[in-house]
């Protein structure tokens, strides 16, 4: 159940954490639902839904939630009410995408920027990041038996240890459902995440994995937390801001990026729905742009292996020019080691980042 | 069922294509009565004006004439709350018309816009920036005039820094050609570069950062992050559109940039003027 408690404390980039810390424990720990909410859909929304469903659905959406400060000054209540609501919204709107088909879902809970606030601020928010993780694990079999995996994404070396410890709990004990995903970011901005995978490339350089000549797109892209997933297909944000505010820059590059003024409490299945019909709206231009992209990025990555294998000629030093078969064979046997090379190497960064997790479950 | 489903589905995306027809039509027909208005009244409030500059009077009834729009726009960029130093054009239509590009880069000049940004998915601007520049000098000739093209002279930047290509007289606006290549790939190159560096031995992997990769993709002439991206056409998306840098750029889509005009540029603007950014606060 308490999966959707830690996502409670949802706060956009650039707001509301102190409405978070003051909603703090005692607001939330009443509030014992699942974070995927039960009940099904009435007759009309499931209509729509199946309407909807004759159309190309996004399989990954990303949501960055904004405006429960906003709907609690609206209303006139306390802003941990503005926030409560924001949790329940969640909970139901990942009803809403197990409804969809919508299998994976990636929210953005706590940015780094989100570290500059005072200390008291943030020491709350890390005691109630805290406590949700660890009913996390309290609600283990609900997970399991949903197939709920949980991936948090962002530099957890910046949290508490006590912190790291219970996230990598939470992890492991749902590191291996694959029914629906829930990527939570935490501790996270864009930026940091694309320079992280620039400093494990420069990792399996030292190691001896890859070569420097061996760094390319597709490579920085399985270097990222996201690796395990596929891009976005739609990212969602409410509350009229039209930002990314440091979310997911590389991943969304080719996503349909739809800003909704509905605040998030307000949040309904028919803003999803909406949503979702921009998205089929925008599919076929997309496609187009993405596959152009994906055809240069082969290109980009032929002309990177050429200039490699005319260099190791050159050096071989013999002088005498290739016929084209057998520069066509240097080629594809450059491409084949370099394949070998980079699977090597991302074999061994998995690796660590579960050793990263173990390690702290063991300490526990 | 699936049939029926399927069925009601296209028969909605139908109506919604439809839908979108009609707003774009009734937009164009709005805007076009709605300009006749608007330079009726605009010349009937610049006539005080008039009557305290004696030296510009005869320019100020017809509010088509060069030098009073170039003041119009001037005033109407300070009458925002604030304007963006950078801001980039995401084209995001099969054709683009040159024409209407070079007119949106001119008023982004005329409003006082300093970095302007041109930007497809296809790098088909970059490749013919040539073109792209021609016709924003010869649209500012036209909009502006011979006087306000002197005073709002504009620099070319377009990846290749040829130093004489650049028309520097008193530079006020920069524009710049973007294509995908400086996006996800300059990002990569940056990479390669670091860990050549780190197989030389010269860096080791724990010394690179955000700042350090950061310096890296900002040369000394690059401009800064673009504050506002103005998206045309059918596809919300940043189709890779510069991603290092659109951290905090606000996006703002327009239906199509052929035959745009400049209110609603100006409204784009005034929408920007109104977004609020708390960074991270």
């Amino acid at each position: 159940m308490e999966v959707r408690g830690l996502l409670d404390n949802v706060i956009p980039l650039d707001k509301e954490a102190d409405v978070v810390v003051s909603c703090e424990l005692e607001g939330c720990q009443s509030l014992k639902m699942s974070w995927i909410r039960e009940g099904e859909l009435n007759l009309i929304q499931k209509l729509s839904a199946n309407v909807l469903k004759a159309g190309p659905m996004p399989k990954h959406v990303a949501f960055i939630m904004d405006g429960n400060r906003r709907y609690a000054r609206k209303l006139h209540v306390e802003r941990q009410e503005g926030h409560t609501q924001g949790f329940d919204k969640l909970a139901e709107t990942l009803r809403w995408c197990l409804n969809l088909n919508i299998l994976e879902v990636t929210v953005y809970a706590f940015s780094i920027e989100n570290f500059k606030r005072s200390k008291d601020e943030v020491d709350g928010l890390m005691e109630l990041a805290k406590q949700k993780f660890i009913r996390l694990l309290e609600e283990q079999e609900n997970l399991e038996k949903r197939g709920v995996c949980i991936r948090v994404l962002g530099d957890l070396t910046l949290l508490p240890q006590d912190l790291q410890q219970h996230i990598a709990r939470a992890v492991l004990a749902t590191r291996n459902h694959n029914k629906c995903f829930l990527n939570v970011c935490f501790a996270y901005t864009s930026r940091h995440e694309i320079a992280n995978a620039v400093r494990e490339m420069a990792w399996g350089v030292e190691q001896g994995h890859i070569k420097s000549s061996d760094v390319s797109e597709a490579l920085l892209s399985q270097c990222l937390y996201t690796s395990n997933s596929p891009n976005p297909d739609l990212l969602i944000r409410t509350s009229g801001e039209v930002r990314l505010s440091d979310f997911l820059l590389w991943q969304t590059s080719h996503s349909c990026l739809v800003f909704q003024s509905v605040l998030w409490p307000e949040y309904t299945f028919w803003n999803l729905c909406e949503a979702i019909l921009q998205y089929q709206l925008n599919y076929r231009p997309l496609q187009k742009a993405r596959d152009h992209h994906r055809e240069e990025q082969a290109l980009q990555q032929l002309e990177a292996d050429q200039a490699c294998v005319a260099d190791l000629l050159q050096h071989r030093g013999n002088g005498k020019p290739l016929d084209a078969q057998r520069r066509q064979e240097a080629l594809l046997q450059y491409t084949a080691s370099r394949e070998h090379r980079v699977q090597d190497f991302l074999c061994a960064l998995q690796h660590k980042r579960d050793t990263y997790f173990t390690d702290f479950k063991a300490g526990l | 069922m699936a049939l029926v489903y399927e069925f009601v589905w296209r028969v909605l995306h139908v109506l919604l294509h439809i839908h979108r027809t009609i707003v774009t039509w009734f937009r164009i027909r709005l805007r076009n009565w709605n300009s006749r208005l608007w330079s009726r009244t605009f010349a009937a409030l610049l006539m005080p004006v008039a009557v305290s500059f004696p030296n510009q009077k005869k320019l100020v009834p017809t509010a088509g004439k060069p030098v009073s729009r170039l003041y119009r726009w001037g005033v109407d960029g300070k009458s925002l709350e604030k304007l963006p130093l950078h801001v980039g054009l995401l084209i995001a239509e099969e054709e683009p018309r040159y024409t209407d590009i070079a007119n949106l880069v001119v008023w982004c000049m005329a409003v006082g816009i300093s970095y302007v940004s041109v930007y497809d998915n296809h790098g088909v601007f970059r490749r013919n920036h040539c073109r792209l520049k021609g016709e924003i000098v010869k649209q500012q000739q036209e909009i502006l005039g011979p006087e306000g093209s002197k005073q709002h002279s504009v620099e070319f930047l377009n990846g290749t820094s040829d130093k004489q290509d650049h028309q520097v007289l008193w530079c006020q606006s920069v524009v710049n050609v973007v294509s995908p290549d400086d996006g996800k790939l300059r990002i990569v190159r940056a990479a390669q570069q670091l860990c050549r560096a780190v197989e030389e031995r010269e860096k080791t992997s724990k010394d690179i950062n955000v700042t350090m990769l950061d310096s890296l993709l900002r040369e000394s002439k690059s401009p800064p992050d673009p504050e506002l991206v103005l998206n045309f056409g059918p596809i919300e998306s940043s189709l890779g559109f510069l991603p290092w840098h659109i951290r905090l750029t606000e996006f703002i889509s327009l239906p199509s940039h052929v035959n745009i005009c400049y209110e609603d540029f100006f409204s784009a603007l005034q929408r920007y003027a109104s977004c609020e950014q708390r960074l991270g606060k």
